[in-house]
């Protein structure tokens, strides 16, 4: 790219080259799908890379700064495609890490609630998870309200000396 | 195919390579500043009139301590508008440093008070021109503004709300320099209130402009 940046067009269209092939895999990934759209984008920060050249330092590893276009565009696109969309949010589709750290920890509570007694697992899934009151909970059990809080007692004080590592 | 498309796009961008110059980013950034701030100038001279007293105030202290108070504030936001023209930026951390021109301000503000019998305490403070003085330099910010925003929108900003704020209180320190031509106030406390307040606010203004104005 410092080459580029002086003038030197040979290495300039090198390295358009393979930052395609870079953008295509990035905006594939992100947008889990193939597509128009994908060439589209990758397009358009080719030429984002072209006519803002000057705002690359040289410090900076070129991929981060290209990616950092690349990152420019996809908000752009998923802003325009999704109306008014929290930018919060948008952080989640574009790491996806959020999601899966997300997903790993439901995964661990329902393996815990598998190694406790069935009535017991139930009565916290119900009240804890699902975010129903005692008695409604109790209610859909056919159990006593003292039934369903005593369960839910038991099971946590189980589970927490699980976690101590007992 | 779009693929082929690609690959057409890459040997026409290739074909038109020009050289870029060295810090190209802080020359065209420098250059916008400094055409709006002409403009203003101009604008100044035109509608506001130079104080006749120039001379006379080029040669004591007050007239520096105002155009180093917002010179200071103008080249720190200034610097930090360059960081964030390019993408994937954060505003430096450096930029607490603009608190401390502010700290000096008040510190002088508050031996004045100390050096002025209390019925003396609001001319400090308010001066002959606080209705007007914020306004004046949000106003001359103006063309400052819209030059270096549409430099800004060329280079290549992904934050978008924090670059406009920066452009603002870049626009709105150099204005509030500028206005130093015209403004005879003479106090720390209405530079500290006013001078700051008409920054304060092309920041702001910058800040809710960025979004729409700066997108690329």
């Amino acid at each position: 790219m410092l080459a580029a940046l002086a003038g030197d067009a040979r290495s300039y269209h090198e390295m358009l080259n393979e930052a395609a092939a870079l953008l295509r895999v990035y905006f594939r990934r992100r947008l889990g799908h193939a597509g128009e759209d994908i060439e589209d984008l990758v397009q358009e920060t080719l030429i984002a890379i072209h006519t803002r050249r000057a705002t690359y330092d040289g410090i900076r590893p070129f991929t981060a700064w290209m990616f950092a276009l690349a990152r420019y565009k996809l908000i752009d696109l998923l802003r325009r495609g999704q109306g008014e969309i929290s930018f919060d949010g948008m952080e989640e589709i574009l790491s996806g890490g959020d999601f899966e750290s997300a997903t790993m920890a439901r995964m661990d509570v329902e393996a815990l609630l598998a190694s406790l007694p069935a009535k017991q697992a139930r009565a916290i899934r119900d009240t804890k998870l699902e975010g129903l009151s005692v008695a409604e909970a109790a209610a859909s059990e056919g159990l006593t309200v003292t039934d369903v809080k005593v369960s839910v007692h038991r099971g946590l004080k189980q589970l927490a000396l699980r976690l101590r590592g007992k | 195919m779009t693929m082929q498309k690609t690959r057409r796009l890459i040997d026409d961008l290739a074909d038109g390579l020009r050289p870029v110059p060295p810090r190209a980013v802080e020359r065209r950034i420098g250059t916008a500043l400094l055409s709006g701030m002409a403009i203003s100038a101009v604008l100044t001279a035109l509608t506001l009139g130079i104080r006749p007293d120039l001379m006379t105030a080029l040669q004591g202290s007050v007239f520096w301590m105002k155009s180093l108070y917002v010179g200071s504030l103008a080249l720190l936001a200034g610097l930090a508008s360059v960081r964030m023209a390019r993408p994937g930026t954060v505003p430096p951390r450096w930029l607490w440093l603009s608190l401390l021109p502010v700290v000096v301000i008040a510190a002088l503000a508050g031996t004045e008070m100390m050096h002025t019998p209390r019925e003396g305490w609001s001319a400090l403070w308010l001066g002959k021109s606080w209705k007007v003085c914020p306004f004046l330099v949000l106003g001359l910010s103006i063309p400052i503004f819209v030059t270096l925003m549409r430099t800004l929108k060329k280079l290549a900003p992904t934050n978008l709300r924090a670059t406009g704020a920066l452009a603002g209180v870049t626009a709105g320190a150099s204005a509030a320099l500028v206005y130093c031509l015209h403004c005879p106030e003479s106090t720390a406390g209405f530079l500290l209130v006013w001078y700051s307040g008409g920054i304060a606010l092309a920041g702001l203004i910058g800040a809710s402009l960025g979004p729409r104005f700066l997108r690329w």
